[in-house]
């Protein structure tokens, strides 16, 4: 690496501080690279979607048909529930979207990058940090689609649509959390990736993506079960937002769901950083 | 003597080996913890100024040596020290993404390698120059040969100059006209670093131009000193495995 003021004494190479300050070190890391983040981020944002016609509109054609198929599937088995319904399975999938994909793309940060890896050093905790942020990127275009609902449907423009971005932020923080506590294990066994691909499959279904919070609320008891999820959070605090209305949900809950997104990261990068560098062996 | 600019001091690393299932399963009962052992006590001190060689055959544990002092690999046990910045030369255009420009290639690729954002615009001429990439700087890198990848990767890796260099195998690429002027430019690097490391298997040019060579084999120093005479200790060593 080239730093200028390490030219003067010998230094001891790999020499790292206790992994239960690695989230205060992390950020500090990120900063000083925030060069190569951003570099980075760019390439995957980039490499996405080039070399297609559309390019950039994938962002937003994919969740849109995705969400009208659900919408089809929702109605054939359950009639008709609400005329905003497929707006609600849209904004679904893409806050849910962005959570799989950074959880994925942060299981897989090391094992992806092999070859990097090999042949350059520089903080691991890069790699799942430019997933994470790339992924919110490419989300937060692809919910520029509630542009054009707002104005079909005839919702309020306001400053609640702040909570669009903040519930994308919320569950791309919370997927990378998760993902790099699992990171390092899957250099030893590719079993976890698989096991993650299940769970973001699973996982769908668990969370508010094909119903919404309201829905829950009408099965008493049963439904207050699924708050425990910590997803449904973020997505309905998105819908709340496009209504037009801060998230009409119990404090506690948004706390808790905020509590875990943080307590993930930490922990996650407590982990990341204890076993990392026993890990890149395997691969 | 002058000063050091490498110290590893009795480096040891293993790696683990796969184990399936079964193993698993038995890890779990007893300690069998089967580990490739690549490196076993590595000492060695290298001055400001050296120009070192290693030589060995292959998976002696050469490239690991690098990545250790590079900082890739954590040693197991033992210290590697090292004064100022290092650069590993190896697998030229790592991290390059097939549907930026070259131009964006060479800031992300030189970004990669740790350089600052104004070291690199203040070197992009220079290294567009170098890579004798022409108009073929704003078109993808997909469309590029391996040549022209190997070049603007070398044009990046070597647009700046680090106190430690560190070389992993990476002469001769591009056509015989660019493998020249690869290796001329590999060697400017080399004269006016302060210090460098050359894994190489080209004896030739290694003892004209290193000061010292090591020989490693399974992991141990098995002979250091004056290249002529390491290298037929290599050459003694390679004889004696066979029979």
């Amino acid at each position: 690496m080239v730093q200028n003021d390490l030219s003067s004494s010998l230094r001891i190479v790999g020499q790292k501080s206790s992994p239960l300050t690695a989230p205060y070190h992390n950020l500090k890391l990120l900063i000083q690279n925030k060069f190569l983040v951003r570099n980075l981020v760019r390439r995957d944002v980039r490499g996405k979607y080039r070399n297609a016609l559309l390019g950039y509109a994938w962002t937003v054609i994919e969740p849109t048909l995705l969400s009208i198929v659900y919408w089809f599937l929702f109605i054939m088995l359950a009639g008709n529930p609400d005329e905003y319904y497929a707006v609600w399975v849209l904004i679904g999938v893409i806050v849910w979207s962005c959570f799989g994909k950074s959880l994925m793309a942060s299981v897989t940060s090391l094992t992806g990058n092999t070859r990097v890896i090999h042949l350059v050093f520089f903080p691991r905790i890069i790699f799942p940090t430019t997933a994470m942020v790339a992924n919110i990127t490419i989300t937060v275009m692809s919910s520029l689609v509630v542009i054009p609902i707002i104005l079909a449907y005839g919702f309020p423009f306001g400053i609640h649509l702040i909570l669009i971005p903040v519930g994308i932020f919320l569950s791309g923080v919370m997927g990378m959390g998760l993902g790099i506590i699992f990171a390092p294990l899957n250099c030893m066994q590719r079993d976890v990736e698989h096991l993650f691909r299940f769970i973001v499959r699973a996982g769908f279904f668990v969370s508010p993506v094909m119903w919404t919070y309201e829905m829950a609320m009408e099965r008493g008891v049963f439904g207050e079960i699924v708050l425990w999820n910590p997803m449904v959070v973020p997505i309905t605090m998105a819908r709340h937002g496009l209504m037009g209305k801060w998230p009409d949900m119990p404090v506690e809950w948004i706390g808790y769901s905020v509590f875990v997104t943080v307590g993930l990261w930490i922990l996650g990068n407590i982990i990341f950083d204890k076993f990392e560098r026993e890990a890149v062996k395997h691969l | 003597m002058s000063e050091l600019a490498i110290l590893v001091e009795d480096v040891a690393l293993s790696f683990p080996k796969k184990r399936g299932l079964k193993g698993l399963i038995l890890g779990l009962f007893k300690d069998n913890k089967v580990r490739h052992h690549a490196l076993k006590g590595i000492n060695l001190s290298i001055s400001k100024g050296e120009i070192v060689g290693i030589i060995g055959t292959n998976g002696c544990g050469k490239s690991t040596l690098l990545r250790v002092i590079s900082g890739i690999y954590p040693p197991d046990s033992g210290t590697c020290k090292v004064r100022g910045n290092i650069s590993l030369l190896a697998g030229l255009g790592t991290g390059f993404s097939a549907h930026q420009t070259g131009r964006e290639n060479a800031i992300l690729y030189g970004s990669i390698l740790g350089y600052s954002e104004q070291k690199i615009i203040d070197k992009l001429p220079e290294i567009i120059q170098f890579s004798e990439l022409g108009r073929f700087i704003d078109e993808p890198i997909r469309t590029y040969s391996a040549g022209m990848k190997a070049r603007l990767g070398l044009a990046v890796a070597s647009a700046i100059q680090p106190d430690l260099l560190l070389i992993d195998e990476v002469l001769g690429v591009g056509d015989p006209a660019f493998r020249k002027k690869s290796t001329d430019r590999i060697m400017e690097m080399v004269r006016q670093a302060g210090t460098v490391v050359i894994v190489s298997h080209s004896f030739g040019m290694l003892s004209e131009i290193c000061d010292r060579l090591v020989l490693i084999e399974k992991g141990k120093i098995l002979a250091e000193g004056n290249p002529q005479d390491v290298i037929s200790a290599y050459h003694q060593n390679v004889k004696s495995t066979k029979e």
